[in-house]
């Protein structure tokens, strides 16, 4: 594969998660907001609150080091995330999906870039010496350790059939072997867990501004804190992307123009039902969504029986 | 080259006697043995580094016991061996110099009761991981079992450090008597008097043929012995007891060392000693099955624990899990699927390794953390990160390492673990059951990662970040250098073997590749090697089906972590420090502290249940009693001579002597009465003899 291709695919991952994902924000927010019956603010409000925050005052409650490197961490997971999954670009001369960082790093990377990002928001809370961001990291450990399942299921369901963990084999494999039942079962368990990863209504229990004051973000302000969001922000995409990319290949023209903007409409439905699913709903409790998930989690397993017997 | 090793093992036991002698100065005592270990370390790596470029080295009949019971001491260093040499080495040396300072915050202690027995521990666990003879394997791992012992009760005015020494005991004890047992039953098999590896190899071999379930009873009495002291659960119960209550240097040294030498026990037997074939199909399954189990129970509780030190021997049984998780995939597909069973063996084998690194480092932390505030209770401190920033940053990057963070070196062999097991589901040679397993045990395996993870961020959030606790705010530095030191080293071995994954890899490779048959194993370059310094991993298909090269994701990090940094920087925010908002009131930073215990309660209530008058506490059991044992009572009395014997006897004694104690009175004239008597008595009597 030439190294253009792949610098040039990165550069259109890394635009469709950081660049475009505050754009898709904006939509799901002008939804909700029509849902209200309110005007609700421009479709690039996402873009104005980033700038100003990245030149607010930075005020810090703690003089940890720690305080300034997670958020940092947080967000270049997400875009590791997303150099790690195929966007819609297929690479027509060489019939593969391979993502960017496809050849350095498969799916259990991506799992496990999620939980630095993660990893990042509990670390951000606690070592901003705030009980709420205590309770707000407890909270996000906990919804991580209960989703997390859900999703490494539904990706092992696509390895075990693809016989590979690798990112761009498995798109790659279900684009070409048609719709499986195992893979159907996974999209359906992956879809119920969908609202949780990107921390929306009714999971949106971390952050629950209501109770614990924004949780894990209570002490942030200025720059940390629109690294944060932005970080939550692409990291809506990035599942997303996964989603449609690993579970509904389809349509595909081979053409990379095409290909990309079918995949960018397909995540843009996606955002907009994940949306209204977020206005609808009222927040659960952290132990009814813990058992939620568990059971989820559980039941997700007969996505991999049936990818082992072969359908 | 075998002298070196010789050399080390004469220098690790003069060093015991040596330092036993000057213990009373307790600063030179210190540096003598760190003298003593450093100068055997450097011998075991560099044999071991030889073993490595140039193959084996062995010495056969060194002490030859055959006329007497048809033995004789030979040691052979594979590179197998060469693996735990260098792991022991780089413990020791650690250990060595942690210990220095730390040992003397135990003021009432004397230290003749730490470095000689220390030192003789190290000479021990030399000996088992070289020796290929059955009786004088057994020989030293007693001797690593006696001395281990006698640090696990080196505080012994702590009657909790006793009693935990003494189950520690009681079931070491147990398990080696399953060895000698298994030892002696070979033994009555072999064609000339022999306990050598190769000949029990040959009793295997005919046994399988003629007699599997005498090869099946002897399997299940080794497996017990290794696994106690590997402290897989059910069998490991003693670990979580005995961890904490050692010194915290010593914890690293039984979590870090000497739990291994039951991995070692296990891979040995199952790898040069028993042949391959379908019983050590049956024996991945069990191995790999009871691997889970613990990795499931021990790290469940690990998560309920509010003990820094009890937490992470908890986690000690989880993560021996991951090895034997590995290790069992790996024998269940050796006669399957030579690349997959290389793969899963290696898996194993390096998250031993690692686990090695990060968890001496943990126990090295949480030591620290008690030297300085003098509590494991992670509810009574908090915020340390303060003033022990190093100590900090060591424990947060371990903690990431067990998590399974990327890049640091547990996610490279967890990584390894995950992909080997759970595409055995596609292993079309394999039977669909033991497929299903594997997928299921490797998913389990996931989702526990996930736990250990959410452990470690309790013990990092609890005890280094928060408000400050548990220590005065003026307390002054971190630990001494000589205990930073040590955390830095396996910290950075943290880093190293994460980033440059390909590097261990090899070497675990060559200890693998070295202990099974000569030829079973694919090259090294098919396995692993299409990317450099990454893993790639070939399971026997002829394509890449899983990769880990940290080289090109971390400069893509390194781009992406300058480009935002650019981008907030050009954004000019000012800094601002300002005190914590507690929603609009005032309080005190002690009236709102989260403490550990708070963490993931709802979690950890689904995972804590009663069964009749047992507690289940993160699914291991906790807070029961034990049924009572009575005896007939006849019996009891008989065994109780003081009611019936002894007091009866004395009472009447008293009386008889009370009768005479009355005739003193205490008057002189009385005793002039006596004396008169008894004189004119006298003189009757020699009057009276000689007339007879």
């Amino acid at each position: 594969m030439s190294a253009g291709w792949t610098i040039g695919v990165a550069i259109l991952n890394l635009f469709l998660a950081l660049a475009l994902s505050p754009l898709l924000e904006g939509c799901a927010r002008k939804l909700r907001a029509i849902i209200h019956s309110r005007i609700g603010p421009p479709i690039i409000q996402p873009y104005y609150d980033l700038a100003k925050l990245l030149g607010k005052e930075d005020l810090r409650s703690s003089a940890n080091p720690l305080v300034r490197m997670a958020p940092l961490a947080c967000l270049v997971s997400v875009a590791i995330a997303a150099l790690l999954i195929p966007m819609g670009t297929f690479n027509a001369s060489t019939g593969t999906f391979e993502p960017p960082l496809g050849a350095y790093g498969d799916s259990i990377l991506f799992i496990y870039c999620l939980a630095l990002t993660a990893v990042g928001t509990i670390i951000t809370g606690a070592a901003s010496e705030n009980p709420f961001a205590f309770i707000g990291a407890s909270r996000e450990m906990m919804m991580h350790l209960t989703v997390e399942p859900v999703l490494a299921v539904a990706l092992m369901a696509a390895a075990i059939n693809a016989r590979s963990f690798r990112m761009g084999d498995m798109a790659l494999w279900y684009h070409a072997h048609g719709p499986a039942p195992s893979m159907i079962l996974a999209a359906l368990f992956l879809f119920l867990a969908l609202q949780a990863q990107i921390g929306k209504l009714p999971f949106d229990i971390p952050e629950a501004e209501q109770e614990v004051m924004g949780g894990t973000f209570i002490e942030q302000s200025g720059p940390q804190y629109a690294l944060l969001r932005w970080s939550m922000m692409a990291k809506q995409i990035v599942f997303c992307s996964v989603f449609c990319q690993i579970f509904i290949p389809w349509p595909m023209m081979g053409h990379i123009a095409w290909d990309v903007l079918i995949h960018l409409a397909k995540v843009f439905v996606l955002v907009l039902i994940l949306a209204l699913i977020d206005v609808v709903n009222p927040r659960l409790r952290i132990d009814q969504s813990v058992r939620y998930y568990l059971h989820l989690g559980f039941f997700s397993l007969s996505a991999i029986f049936v990818a082992l017997a072969g359908f | 080259m075998i002298n070196l090793l010789y050399a080390a093992f004469l220098l690790l036991v003069a060093g015991a006697i040596a330092v036993a002698a000057i213990s009373r100065h307790k600063g030179a005592c210190g540096w003598a043995a760190l003298g003593f270990v450093s100068a055997a370390s450097a011998c075991l790596i560099y044999l071991a580094a030889y073993v490595f470029f140039e193959g084996e080295v062995k010495a056969v009949g060194l002490l030859n016991l055959h006329p007497l019971i048809g033995t004789s001491l030979s040691v052979e260093i594979d590179p197998l061996s060469a693996l735990f040499l260098i792991i022991i080495s780089v413990i020791s040396f650690c250990v060595t110099l942690y210990s220095i300072r730390y040992i003397r915050h135990y003021e009432k202690e004397s230290l003749l009761r730490y470095y000689p027995w220390l030192l003789l521990f190290f000479a021990s666990i030399v000996g088992v991981v070289c020796m290929t003879d059955m009786l004088f394997f057994i020989i030293f791992w007693e001797i690593m079992t006696l001395t281990s012992w006698a640090l696990v009760v080196y505080e012994r005015e702590n009657k909790e450090s006793l009693k935990a020494g003494l189950i520690y005991f009681i079931v070491t004890h147990m398990a080696t008597g399953c060895l000698i047992l298994a030892a002696v039953i070979l033994y009555s098999y072999t064609a000339g008097p022999s306990f050598s590896f190769e000949d029990l190899r040959a009793v295997l071999k005919t046994q399988l043929i003629v007699n599997p379930a005498l090869v099946h009873g002897v399997l299940i009495l080794f497996f017990i012995g290794f696994v106690t002291k590997a402290s897989t659960l059910p069998f490991g119960f003693w670990l979580p007891l005995a961890h904490p209550v050692a010194p915290s240097s010593f914890s690293a040294v039984l979590s870090g060392v000497m739990i291994k030498a039951g991995v070692y026990g296990i891979v040995r037997l199952f790898c040069s000693i028993l042949p391959i074939s379908t019983c050590s199909q049956t024996w991945g399954i069990v191995i790999a099955l009871f691997g889970t189990f613990s990795i499931f129970i021990g790290t469940m509780s690990a998560l309920t624990q509010d003990d820094s030190k009890r937490l992470m021997a908890f986690h000690s049984i989880g993560q021996v899990g991951y090895m034997f998780l590995g290790i069992g995939a790996g024998f269940y597909f050796l006669p399957v699927n030579s690349a997959l069973a290389t793969i899963a063996l290696v898996a194993g084998l390096f998250h031993m390794v690692n686990h090695s690194w990060f968890k001496s480092c943990l126990f090295l932390n949480a030591g620290s953390v008690l030297y300085k505030t003098g509590t494991r209770d992670l509810n009574k401190i908090g915020g340390l990160f303060r003033i022990m920033p190093w100590t900090g940053i060591t424990a947060l990057i371990a903690s990431l390492s067990i998590g399974g963070i990327p890049p640091f070196n547990g996610f490279a062999s967890k990584l390894v673990i995950f992909e080997s097991t759970i595409i055995a589901g596609k292993e079309v040679g394999a039977a669909i059951l033991a497929r299903g397993l594997f997928v299921i045990l490797g998913l389990a395996a996931i989702f526990i990662s996930a736990v250990t993870l959410a452990s470690f961020l309790k013990f990092i959030n609890s005890a280094f970040l928060g408000k400050l606790r548990g220590v005065e705010e003026t307390s002054g530095s971190d630990v001494p250098l000589s205990m930073q030191i040590p955390q830095g080293v396996l910290a950075f071995l943290c880093v190293l073997f994460g980033v440059v994954p390909l590097l261990p890899v090899t070497i675990v490779y060559k200890a693998v590749s070295g202990a099974l048959p000569a030829g079973l194993c694919p090259a090294l370059a098919s396995l692993f090697g299409k990317v450099w310094p990454g893993i790639s991993l070939d399971f026997g298909v002829g394509r890449v089906s899983g990769v880990w090269d940290p080289l090109w994701i971390i400069v893509a990090g390194v781009i992406l972590i300058g480009a935002v940094g650019f981008m907030v920087r050009a954004g000019g925010a000012k800094v601002r420090q300002v005190e914590t908002w507690y929603g609009g009131r005032e309080h005190l930073p002690a009236e709102t502290s989260y403490r550990g215990h708070s963490f993931y309660g709802p979690f950890k209530q689904i995972f804590t249940f009663h069964f009749k008058s047992i507690e289940f506490r993160g699914l291991y059991p906790t807070r029961f009693s034990l049924p009572r044992i009575t005896m007939p009572k006849g019996m009891r009395i008989f065994l109780n001579p003081d009611q019936w014997f002894y007091y009866p006897m004395g009472r009447l004694f008293m009386k008889l002597t009370h009768g005479l104690s009355r005739s003193h009175t205490g008057h002189p004239q009385m005793y002039l009465l006596w004396t008169a008597i008894g004189v004119i008595l006298v003189i009757c009597i020699l009057l009276y003899l000689p007339a007879k």
